[in-house]
């Protein structure tokens, strides 16, 4: 039975290559998206734990990974956190999310007070100086070098032309950075910020000076940063209905393809499938031989997607801003629907086949 | 009751449209085990129906067909294929090879389905088998590098691979020269003598008839003669 299923699929190597490509393509629309969404997601917290911050003081609805701008907390709020044993340093952060300029995802500018925010994150000013008007921002190295930004260039913050002030390293936090106080003044929020990150005086304590500010300031979202996750990329909202149109979309188009596939070959070998019947063999049998075919050909199909996949993320970062990390449970997922679509693809022919009368299928030309 | 295939008041009508055709009005007859019966009549007298449903291919509208002791006109679709399975061997007058499989591997395919998905090769009886139809040098060969002589040999000796109880044969001479024809004949005959094999051949050859010891005529879906 075997060696029947591997004639056939060499029997037609057009129609073998055809099907492949469909699931393949399948898998590396799915191998993509996700590990598309979960570089961007990736690449965004690890920036945020290189901030260098403990502790995040927030309101509710308003935590640093919110896909909003949402200006919230008093940064008065400051001086009473610094009053906290244990603490040491308090940051006030404002956050604004906009589309990313490439038209893809979306990107954050963090308005700071760039003496406390460099003490705490390290970070430092490599070219020009830092910013001294309202319309003056500063990046980081990678984004100065994947954008071909130098200082002095303009760059579009609140759908205004900003001038790059100056340049910095390490990464930390957003990748493009303004005052605090332009930040208010753009969103109209005098005095307010996202978020106050608080560096303690020892972080094996972190726990402790976590416990004591929600003591002394009841009502406030008090985390530890480095429990800050996206949790899964399908959890996230937003990109979980992306994600999901994606896989549906991908186990339709390869189950098409499958269902086209085996239903021409059926088509074709019905006097074969009427001599297997005359030999005996029962519809499990045949069902069999053609899910067998189909799912062989689901896995060259996800093989080859994957490569493809592989090699077009290593393509796409090398020559793009965006970050992809493809992730076992994404891989296994895009196999599994690759594998699953030829079965699903296959049902329908393979009982048609099973059905059909042995005399008649034995007299087709 | 010592008979392999046994028929009794055998009726096969086909609908076309709404219209009825009697293509087997009361079929009796009795084969014993191996015997060499061949079938001759008039085309549409209703031969290779008979054979058919003797083989489980189709399911008679009335009438009994006991196949080596079990009723076959009562079994369900499933029970006919099985036993199909377990007990016939058909041999084609269009050979019905898997053209992408070489010899080799369509015999190894009726072995497979005939044990259930596991293989129930008997080295003796393969040997044997490929022996008497001198087939040994053929195995890796596809049918379409065979003559038809050839590829209907390799057919013959996929049908009895397996020692099926009864071989049912519709024209397997009918798409071959007189040369290649009497080979087959030959062989069939050898397989009868030397297997004692029980095997129903159609033919519309007098030269084919003679080979076996029995001929039944049919006309119009009945027998007209027995001897
Ligand atoms: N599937 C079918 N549907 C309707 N009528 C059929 C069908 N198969 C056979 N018949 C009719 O049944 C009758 C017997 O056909 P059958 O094929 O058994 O004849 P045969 O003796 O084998 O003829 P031949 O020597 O030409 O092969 C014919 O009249 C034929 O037209
Ligand atoms: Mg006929």
């Amino acid at each position: 039975m075997d060696s029947l299923v591997i004639s056939n699929i060499r029997q037609r190597p057009m129609r073998t290559l055809i099907s492949v490509i469909g699931v393949a393509l399948g898998v590396i629309l799915v191998a993509l998206n996700t590990g598309l969404v979960e570089g961007i997601l990736n690449d965004r917290l690890r920036r945020e734990q290189g901030l260098g911050a403990e502790i995040e003081f927030s309101r509710k609805s308003g935590g640093v990974l919110s896909p909003q701008s949402i200006m919230s907390v008093d940064t008065r709020y400051s001086d009473r956190l610094k009053q906290i044993p244990g603490v040491a340093i308090v940051t006030p952060v404002g956050r604004h999310v906009q589309s990313g300029n490439s038209g893809l995802g979306f990107e954050v500018v963090e308005g700071i007070d760039f003496n406390t925010y460099s003490t705490i994150s390290g970070i430092q000013i490599v070219e020009g100086r830092i910013f001294q008007t309202e319309d003056e921002v500063i990046i980081d190295r990678f984004k100065a070098q994947q954008n071909r930004l130098k200082v002095g260039s303009s760059i579009q913050v609140f759908g205004k032309n900003l001038k790059v002030a100056g340049i910095y390293a390490p990464e930390a936090g957003s990748r493009t950075k303004i005052s605090l106080g332009a930040l208010q003044n753009y969103l109209a929020a005098p005095n307010k910020c996202t978020s106050l990150m608080i560096k303690v005086d020892d972080p094996s304590k972190q726990e402790e000076v976590q416990k004591r500010i929600d003591a002394a300031l009841p009502g406030n979202v008090v985390v530890l940063r480095r429990d800050l996750s996206f949790g899964s990329v399908g959890s996230v909202p937003g990109i979980k209905g992306f994600v999901r149109a994606v896989l549906a979309l991908s186990i339709v188009v390869s189950s098409l393809v499958i269902l086209l596939a085996m239903y021409t070959t059926i088509t074709e070998r019905t006097r074969e499938i009427g001599i297997l019947k005359s030999l005996g063999a029962s519809k499990r049998y045949i069902i069999a031989v053609i899910e067998k075919e189909a799912i062989t050909i689901s896995f060259i199909g996800v093989l080859v997607g994957l490569i493809v996949a592989f090699i077009a993320g290593w393509g796409i970062e090398k020559n793009t801003t965006l970050q992809i990390e493809f992730h076992w449970s994404w891989i296994l997922t895009a196999g599994l629907i690759g594998l699953g679509a030829g079965v699903i693809g296959a049902i329908y022919p393979a009982i048609r086949a099973a059905n059909q009368d042995p005399v008649k299928a034995l007299a087709y030309e | 009751m010592s008979a392999i295939l046994q028929t009794e008041n055998l009726v096969m009508t086909y609908r076309v449209g709404k219209v009825d055709v009697q293509a087997l009005r009361g079929v009796n007859m009795s084969i014993a085990p191996g015997e060499f019966v061949s079938i001759m009549g008039p085309s549409g007298c209703g031969k290779s129906t008979l054979l058919h449903i003797l083989g489980g291919l189709l399911k008679p509208t009335r009438g009994t067909v006991i196949v080596d002791g079990e009723d076959l006109a009562a079994m369900t679709d499933a029970a006919r294929t099985d036993l199909r399975r377990r007990k016939i061997g058909f041999v084609f007058q269009r050979f019905n090879l898997f053209p992408t499989l070489t010899a080799e591997g369509n015999l190894r395919l009726a072995e497979h389905i005939h044990g259930n998905g596991k293989r129930t090769s008997n080295d003796k009886t393969r040997h044997e088998v490929l022996k008497l139809l001198r087939l040994e040098n053929k195995m890796s060969h596809k049918p379409l590098e065979l003559s038809g002589g050839e590829q209907q040999r390799v057919a013959i000796a996929r049908a009895i691979i397996n020692r099926p109880a009864i071989i049912l044969a519709d024209e397997p001479t009918g798409n071959l020269d007189s040369e290649n024809s009497e080979i087959v004949l030959n062989m069939l005959q050898q397989l009868n003598r030397e297997l004692k094999q029980t095997i129903v051949i159609i033919t519309h050859n007098p030269e084919a008839a003679a080979v076996a010891a029995r001929i039944i005529e049919m006309r119009d879906g009945v027998i007209v003669k027995d001897h």
